[in-house]
């Protein structure tokens, strides 16, 4: 009986502990990949191609981020959309639009709708800052060179995806690819990262690819032509005035 | 000989056929004006579903209408614009284009959805000029003109001579946006009330960067009820890649709305005209039992019992008659009375929306002459059922016990 009981609690602390171990481990792994690319503060210069049924088209933007959640981006290519520029503080998203001078709240319900007509939805840059707070993440798959890890939303969670599976590159804990299902459990996305270069002190993947898996064919491409960590910037920078600054 | 006899008989209890004969005029006339006010309320309904917004039938890229593809779209031209010219029952066709996007006025922001109209088109098709509730109906001359449905207003908190923003993206792929100036509000108690917007063709189409494109052109029939002969009519002769879609696969539950409509109806008639069928076997039953008497006599000299039988269906058929003719032409006199007029009741009931059309609070009749020709047909046949009872009886009479009943 001892012995018996013994042997139990020997497995239970075998089955136990690794898991209790990954699943800090994973929130903080999942952690620093969805904000690779933002650091205390960021500056950086995006290149974004995207590519439809009926267009394509490229537009190069300025980016400045401050932590998970203050960032402002503005459109310098092409002429026609120049000073174009959104401003996300905290669970809000603002437009800014040149031509007619006027800002613009996105409301709640149009935060699935495309954002600057990408592949990116407006809710991709409100919640994906929060992924690892909104989702359970458990090891599936672990070789040597990689780790996949699935995330399943809470259930107290609004959550966009009904899971989420990173696959990420050991060595220097960036993403190789991220897939994200719907409720159904239907694969409807892809985002692909390449071109990882050394900034300051981490490792960043320069390139990622969007796919939705619905319209074959079509992607997104956002290529980061300059990135700089720790720029200096605070929370006064991230304002309405500065939105409408050319 | 036979006929003679039957009329003789109707005139001699003369206020007992004078009642049923009113009942079955009252009757018969009154369901003429209530299946009018029932054609009435179904017209009002119809027009409001289709007229708000959809218009009696479209034409548009095959498939446009599933999923409102922007890129489904057509070039106003000559082939189309003569097939349409050349359909008898179509009054009035309207290019319309169509954009989602976020309308925006201070810093409130909400979904909405354009309609580029040419103005003087699209109040042929559809009657959002005729429920401005503030300001005016987009005018010809200004090219960012809006109207918008008073819910959306309300929302976006803004009135005639407000400015608007509109963001969109367009065909090309680029951010569309431009400034839009509220000319009116609009509201017809619909849907639309809370998300639609008209404003001119020409903005949109350059907002949209869809020059010279159109996604439907909205069609406006000279009776709704014919839509699906129209349009398979016109399906046939549309140019390739083009549609035609009637009122009732726009919305199907208004057709459902009207197929409920008609079996209504059809209870109304049924109830009323078993009452009133009631009413004639009694009469005749009655004057059957009164004249056993007599029967017996006519038999006993040598009358066949087929005749008797005939007697009192020609009585019942001869009644019939005298309460048609009453009863369609008093029922004629108030369908038409009430056609051009009708009972307001607005103050009394609020209008209600079903199915996507409102029927509003007034009792106007609409003349149909199936609504004249039904209940007096049906009229006929239920006197002569009726009489089925009393002429079977009367003829089995046997003429010996017939003679010896007081």
């Amino acid at each position: 009986m001892v012995r018996i009981l013994f042997s139990f609690f020997l497995l239970a602390t075998f089955c136990m502990a690794p898991a209790r171990a990954t699943e800090l481990n994973l929130q903080e792994l999942i952690r620093s990949v969805e904000d690779q690319h933002w650091g205390i503060s960021s500056q950086a210069v995006m290149e974004m191609s995207i590519k439809t049924t009926n267009w394509e088209r490229t537009t190069v933007m300025d980016a400045w981020s401050l932590g998970r959640d203050y960032f402002l981006i503005r459109i310098s290519e092409p002429a026609k959309e120049r000073g174009v520029a959104t401003l996300k503080v905290e669970d809000e998203v603002w437009n800014y639009l040149p031509k007619v001078d006027r800002t613009i709240r996105i409301p709640p319900s149009m935060m699935g709708g495309a954002w600057m007509g990408s592949h990116i939805t407006n809710n991709d840059l409100v919640k994906a800052s929060h992924v690892d707070e909104d989702y359970l993440f458990k090891m599936l798959e672990e070789t040597g060179a990689t780790w996949l890890v699935e995330g399943l939303p809470r259930e107290d969670a609004v959550v966009i995806w009904g899971k989420i599976v990173y696959l990420i590159d050991k060595s220097n804990r960036v993403p190789i690819r991220v897939d994200y299902f719907d409720e159904e459990g239907v694969k409807v996305r892809t985002m692909e990262f390449d071109r990882v270069t050394t900034v300051g002190d981490r490792e960043v993947p320069m390139r990622m690819t969007i796919r939705p898996l619905e319209k074959p064919g079509e992607l997104t491409v956002m290529d980061y032509r300059e990135l700089a960590f720790d720029v200096g910037l605070d929370k006064r920078f991230f304002s309405l005035r500065q939105l409408k600054a050319r | 000989m036979l006929f003679t006899l039957a009329l003789r008989n109707l005139w001699r209890n003369r206020r007992r056929t004078l009642l049923t004969l009113s009942a079955m005029v009252v009757s018969s006339a009154l369901l003429i004006l209530s299946l009018g006010i029932f054609s009435g309320m179904l017209q009002d309904m119809l027009a409001s579903a289709t007229e708000q917004y959809y218009g009696h039938m479209l034409v548009n890229r095959e498939g446009y209408q599933e999923d409102r593809d922007l890129y489904l779209n057509l070039s106003s031209s000559r082939a189309l614009d003569e097939v349409l010219a050349g359909e008898p029952g179509i009054t009035a066709a309207s290019p319309r284009l169509r954009s989602f996007g976020l309308l925006s006025h201070a810093d409130k922001s909400y979904p909405a959805e354009l309609l580029g109209v040419i103005p003087q088109q699209e109040r042929q098709v559809t009657t959002f000029a005729e429920h401005i509730a503030a300001g005016t109906y987009l005018p010809e001359n200004l090219e960012n003109g809006a109207v918008l449905g008073a819910g959306l207003a309300k929302k976006l908190g803004v009135k005639p001579g407000d400015e608007l923003v509109f963001l969109t993206q367009a065909a090309d792929g680029s951010i569309g946006n431009d400034l839009l100036y509220v000319t009116g509000i609009f509201k017809t108690d619909s849907s639309g009330d809370k998300s639609l917007v008209l404003v001119g063709l020409p903005w949109l189409q350059q907002v949209m960067a869809l020059p010279d494109k159109v996604h439907e052109y909205s069609i406006r029939l000279s009776d709704p009820r014919l839509a699906t002969e129209e349009r398979i009519r016109l399906d046939g002769r549309l140019p390739a890649g083009l549609e035609a879609l009637d009122w009732g696969m726009m919305m199907p539950e208004m057709r459902e709305a009207v197929a409920s409509y008609d079996v209504s109806r059809f209870i109304v008639v049924i109830i009323l005209y078993v009452a009133t069928g009631l009413g004639i076997l009694n009469t005749f039953y009655m004057s059957v039992m009164e004249r056993t008497r007599e029967f017996g006599i006519a038999m006993a000299l040598g009358m066949p019992p087929g005749h008797i039988r005939l007697l009192i269906f020609l009585e019942a058929f001869l009644l019939g008659i005298f309460a048609l003719v009453c009863g369609v032409g008093i029922g004629l006199l108030l369908t038409l009375s009430m056609q051009t007029q009708g009972i307001d009741l607005s103050s009394y009931v609020t209008p209600i929306t079903y199915a996507g059309g409102t029927i509003l609070p007034r009792l106007r009749t609409v003349l149909e002459i199936g609504n004249l020709l039904v209940p007096a047909l049906l009229l006929l046949l239920v006197c002569l059922v009726a009489a089925m009872l009393p002429a079977h009886r009367a003829a089995k009479l046997q003429p010996i016990e017939a003679i010896r009943e007081d």
